[in-house]
């Protein structure tokens, strides 16, 4: 007869730095500690909102001239953009679209997001600031 | 034949001696068609005979030998050493599963997970033999076909940074096993399987790392087995909530 006895077995932690690991971790990382900023960023959005609503279009728009708002919302820009290819990409290959024989291959529904999210984004600006 | 050297640093963990793991070096000739494998067992048959670690088919089919080599989880059957050439080569224990011994790590949980998605193909009433096999288009096998040449060899649980941080999470290689049944038309257990891969520790519980999609051997995306299953857990709830009579 052997020897039954059940040694320990050796149980290892994930460390605070594993998103280090590799660059795909750490993609992944800032993809969520964009969505932060990005949430910030609508809060900013909504206050601009309501000054429109409380005092006047005027005051809305001054508020959107301030540099610092511009340069937060250039970095969101940026930031929403990854997060848009990230999406968009995943949509494609979630769900294809079936032609004839053949389905549409992920970055099709890529591009063609990209595309409509061009066409919604003139049309909010045109509706909130050109017009 | 001219041969290398290939440098081996080896986790070794004997729980009956060592209190905590660590690395041994090994120097292992090798020849360009040999794999991290081979060198294991030349390292078990030639210069220690207490290095243990799990193998079985040594071509990519069993699934047996995955560890972490160079922090990457890979099949250690195909991974030459030849693509490491000039530097040492790490070989660790699979991450995020307790250590036995060495490179073998406790499957337990992934083996518990596996039976719990019910692998196999539910009927809500069988018919005899004599009646035939339940038939299946082209078409209907390649809904799911994919998710079907899973190897069970645990890479994308090593990748997996969610498993890692809990447990309980139901994972990749089980929600992309158990999404195979479900988009599979001769199966009539969605009703069973839905509740197992959309509870608490289900597919919600996966953020979207993608590395386990990544690291498969087999070419499986397990990532999109997960989100996959999202989208249809979320239709049917919605699909409750406005058709409650007959939405599924």
């Amino acid at each position: 007869m052997g020897d039954n006895k059940r040694y320990p077995e050796l149980r290892r932690r994930v460390s605070p730095g594993w998103w280090t690991a590799s660059r795909h971790y750490a993609m992944y990382m800032v993809r969520e500690w964009t969505s932060l900023f990005i949430a910030v960023y609508s809060l900013i959005f909504i206050y601009g909102l309501s000054l429109w609503a409380t005092v006047s279009r005027a005051n809305f728009l001054n508020f959107l001239k301030n540099p610092a708002i511009i340069g937060f919302s250039l970095a969101a820009l940026v930031f929403t953009m990854y997060h848009a290819v990230t999406w968009f990409y995943l949509l494609g290959a979630i769900s294809p679209i079936k032609i004839g024989r053949s389905k549409t291959k992920p970055w099709q529904a890529l591009v063609l997001n990209l595309v409509l999210l061009v066409i919604v984004s003139y049309l909010a600006i045109w509706l909130l600031i050109l017009r | 034949m001219s041969q290398d050297i290939a440098t081996i640093r080896v986790t070794r963990y004997r729980p009956e001696k060592d209190s905590k793991p660590y690395f041994q070096e090994y120097k292992v000739p090798y020849r360009h068609d040999m794999v991290v494998l081979d060198a294991l067992n030349y390292i078990k048959a030639e210069m220690d005979g207490s290095l243990t670690y799990r193998w079985s088919c040594r071509m990519g089919v069993c699934g047996s030998c995955g560890a972490n080599i160079d922090g990457e989880p890979k099949l250690t059957c195909a991974s030459f050493l030849h693509d490491f050439k000039g530097r040492t080569i790490t070989v660790e224990p699979m991450a995020n599963f307790p250590v036995v011994k060495d490179l073998v790590v406790d499957m337990e949980d992934f083996m518990e997970k596996l039976v719990k998605i019910k692998p196999w193909i539910i009927r809500e009433k069988e018919t005899p033999p004599e009646q035939g096999e339940y038939k299946q288009s082209a078409q209907e096998l390649e809904r799911y076909s994919q998710f079907s040449s899973c190897i069970n060899c645990m890479l994308c649980y090593a990748a997996c940074p969610i498993y890692g941080l809990n447990e309980k999470f139901l994972g990749p290689a089980a929600t992309a096993l158990a999404y195979r049944y479900i988009e599979d038309s001769r199966d009539q257990g969605k009703d069973v399987r839905f509740p197992i891969v959309h509870e608490m520790e289900g597919v919600w519980e996966c953020t979207l790392v993608g590395e386990c999609s990544v690291v498969c051997p087999k070419g499986v995306d397990p990532m999109l087995a997960i989100q996959k299953a999202k989208i249809l857990g979320a239709t049917n709830a919605i699909k409750s909530i406005l058709m409650p009579r007959g939405g599924r």
